[in-house]
C-alpha cells in the first residue's frame, strides 16, 4: 500500500500528477518540471517533502548518541542550529545523510524516504550497546513536512509571521507561529537557492498552511513543485540523492562527502574511513556536463578512450543550460577538472566534461 | 489540450500514430502521449535506409525525467526522419500530429496495417 501525504486531495485539486516514490505516493510534477524548476530558481516554489521522514533523539545523552553514530560532533552545533551529516555503517559505508537539528533538549533529525525505521533501530542499538542514555523515535507518520525555496522565499514567509526571518540565519532553526500554525522553520533546501523547510504537526493543519503560503506567494509568482523538479534543482547544485548517489553502498568519502567529516571525534565507521583514505585509490562521485547532445542515465558507463572507468548514478537534461547533466563515481585518475570522458548512452558514446559542482552557478537567476 | 484523436490516422496500443500514403508511412506519437510525457527534451532517431520490424524500438524520446521507447507500427525501410526535432524536440509537444512527425516507413506488408486501431477504438482506449 502507498503513502499518501495529508495533502493529496489538495494536490489533486492543484492539477498534480502522481509517482511512486520509497512506497509514497507524491506529486511529481504540476504544470512541467522545467517550469517548475525554473519558477524555483528564478522566483518561489512551494514543495511537500512529507515522504522524508522525521526522528525524535531525546534524553540526557542525545548529543552523545549524535556524536557516536554520525561523523559530525554534535557539540559543536549550538541550539537553534542544524547540520547535514551522515550515519555510518562500521564499514564506513553510509546507512543515510541526513538533517540534524538541535531543538532545547533534543533532536530532531530527518532521514530520507523510507529510512526512518531504518535509522531509529539502528541508533537505538547503539544507544543500548554504548550505554548511551537517548532514545529515538520515529515520528514521521505525525509531521507534515513543506520546502519553500526560491529567491522570493524570505519575502512569502515574511508575510505571515512576526518574526523577522533575516534573524534565522543559513542553518538556523527554531520553533515559529506561521499563519497561526506552530511548526518547526529551518533555513535548509535542496534546490541551492534561499530556502527553508517546516515541519508540521499535527498533519491536519498542513492543508490550510499550504494554501495560506501559496496565496502569500502569489505576488512573486509562486507555484506548488512536484518531486521532478526537486531531482533536476538538486542535480544542478551536485547535492547527492540516498538512493541513487549511496546505491550499493558508498563511504562518504567517496561520495565527496569529507567536508561533512569531523575527524577530532570519535564515530562509528571512523577507522575504516581512515583506512580508506590512507589507500586513497577509491572511486570518487564526479560532476559531468555534456558536450554533444544526450542525457546521461542512472547506470551508464563512463569511459575514457573506450575503455571504463565510472558509471552514472544521476542525470538529467539540466532545464537551465539545456544540456545533459550527471553525477557518477568515477576512478580517481581519471576525474581531473576539465578532463573529457565519454558516457555510453544506448550505442552512442556523448562526450562530457568533467566538473567542478555546482554545475549550476548561484548567480545563474540574475546572469539569465 | 492533451487528448486529440484525429479520424484520419490509425492508432497503436502503445501510443504511436500512423498515416499510409502510397505505401509510405508516416508515424509520430500522438497527442495524449506527449501530453503524458511533457517536456521533450531529446529525441533519438534511426537511421535512414535502416529495415525495421514491426514491434520493434523505432526511436527513442526523452522527457527531463523519463526514456520513452517509440515502437515501429510497420515492418519496413526508414525512408526519411524529421532532423528538426534533434535542434527542437519541442515540436512534438506543440505539434505532434503535423509538425512533429517523427519517421517515415516505405511498408514492406500491407496487411499488418489491418490490426491498427482506428480513431474510435484509441479514443476507448485512453
Amino acid at each position: 500500500m502507498l503513502i499518501q501525504s495529508p495533502l493529496n486531495p489538495l494536490q489533486k485539486k492543484l492539477g498534480a500528477k502522481f509517482i511512486e516514490f520509497a512506497g509514497f505516493e507524491m506529486p511529481i510534477q504540476y504544470s512541467s518540471i522545467k517550469d517548475e524548476h525554473l519558477t524555483v530558481r528564478r522566483k518561489v516554489g512551494l514543495f511537500d517533502v512529507s515522504h522524508m521522514s522525521n526522528v525524535w533523539i531525546t534524553g540526557n545523552d542525545a548529543e552523545k548518541l549524535i556524536s557516536l553514530t554520525t561523523v559530525e560532533d554534535a557539540s559543536r552545533i549550538k541550539d537553534c542550529m542544524s547540520q547535514y551529516t551522515a550515519i555510518l555503517k562500521e564499514d564506513g559505508t553510509v546507512i543515510d545523510d541526513t538533517i540534524f537539528m538541535h531543538l532545547g533538549n533534543k533532536y530532531m533529525i530527518i532521514p530520507n524516504a523510507g529510512m526512518a525505521e531504518t535509522v531509529t533501530k539502528w541508533l537505538n542499538k547503539k544507544a543500548e550497546e554504548h550505554n548511551i542514555c537517548a532514545t529515538a523515535e520515529n515520528v514521521s507518520k505525525d509531521y507534515v513536512i513543506l520546502a519553500i525555496q526560491g529567491p522570493k522565499s524570505r519575502d512569502t514567509l515574511q508575510k505571515l509571521t512576526e518574526i523577522n526571518l533575516k534573524t534565522v540565519g543559513f542553518f538556523g532553526c527554531q520553533y515559529i507561529e506561521l499563519a497561526g500554525v506552530n511548526c518547526i522553520i529551518s533555513h535548509t533546501g535542496y534546490t541551492g537557492e534561499l530556502g527553508y523547510e517546516l515541519q508540521i504537526t499535527p498533519t491536519n493543519l498542513a492543508e490550510e498552511l499550504f494554501q495560506k503560503i501559496l496565496d502569500a506567494g502569489k505576488e512573486y509568482g509562486i507555484k506548488p513543485i512536484g518531486l521532478g523538479a526537486r531531482d533536476t534543482l538538486r542535480l544542478e547544485k551536485g547535492f547527492i540523492l540516498a538512493g541513487n548517489e549511496f546505491k550499493g553502498g558508498r563511504t562518504p568519502l567517496e561520495a565527496i562527502m569529507s567536508w561533512t567529516i569531523n575527524w577530532d571525534h570519535n564515530f562509528i565507521g571512523k577507522e575504516a574511513l581512515l583506512k580508506q583514505k590512507e589507500k586513497g585509490d577509491y572511486e570518487r562521485l564526479t560532476s559531468l556536463i555534456c558536450i554533444d547532445k544526450g542525457i546521461p542515465r542512472p547506470n551508464c558507463e563512463i569511459k575514457k578512450d573506450g575503455k571504463k572507468v565510472g558509471t552514472i548514478t544521476s542525470g538529467t537534461l539540466s532545464p537551465c543550460l539545456n544540456v545533459g547533466i550527471a553525477m557518477g563515481y568515477v576512478h580517481p585518475d581519471f576525474r581531473e577538472k576539465d578532463s573529457i570522458l565519454e558516457i555510453q548512452i544506448r550505442d552512442k558514446l556523448v562526450k562530457a566534461n568533467v566538473v567542478k559542482p555546482p554545475i549550476v552557478p548561484k548567480d545563474w537567476a540574475i546572469q539569465n | 489540450m492533451g487528448d486529440e484523436v484525429r479520424s484520419n490516422l490509425k492508432y497503436t496500443d502503445s501510443h504511436e500514430w500512423i498515416k499510409v500514403d502510397d505505401k509510405i508511412a508516416k508515424v509520430g506519437i500522438t497527442d495524449h502521449a506527449q501530453s503524458e510525457l511533457t517536456d521533450i527534451v531529446f529525441v533519438e532517431l534511426p537511421e535512414i535506409g535502416k529495415e525495421i520490424k514491426k514491434g520493434e524500438e523505432l526511436c527513442v524520446v526523452e522527457s527531463v525525467k523519463s526514456v520513452s521507447e517509440i515502437y515501429a507500427p510497420v515492418s519496413g525501410k526508414i525512408a526519411n526522419i524529421n532532423k528538426k526535432l534533434e535542434d527542437a524536440p519541442e515540436t512534438i509537444n506543440e505539434s505532434p500530429y503535423d509538425e512533429g512527425w517523427l519517421v517515415e516507413i516505405e511498408v514492406k506488408n500491407e496487411s499488418e496495417l489491418k490490426s491498427l486501431l482506428d480513431a474510435d477504438a484509441y479514443k476507448k482506449m485512453i
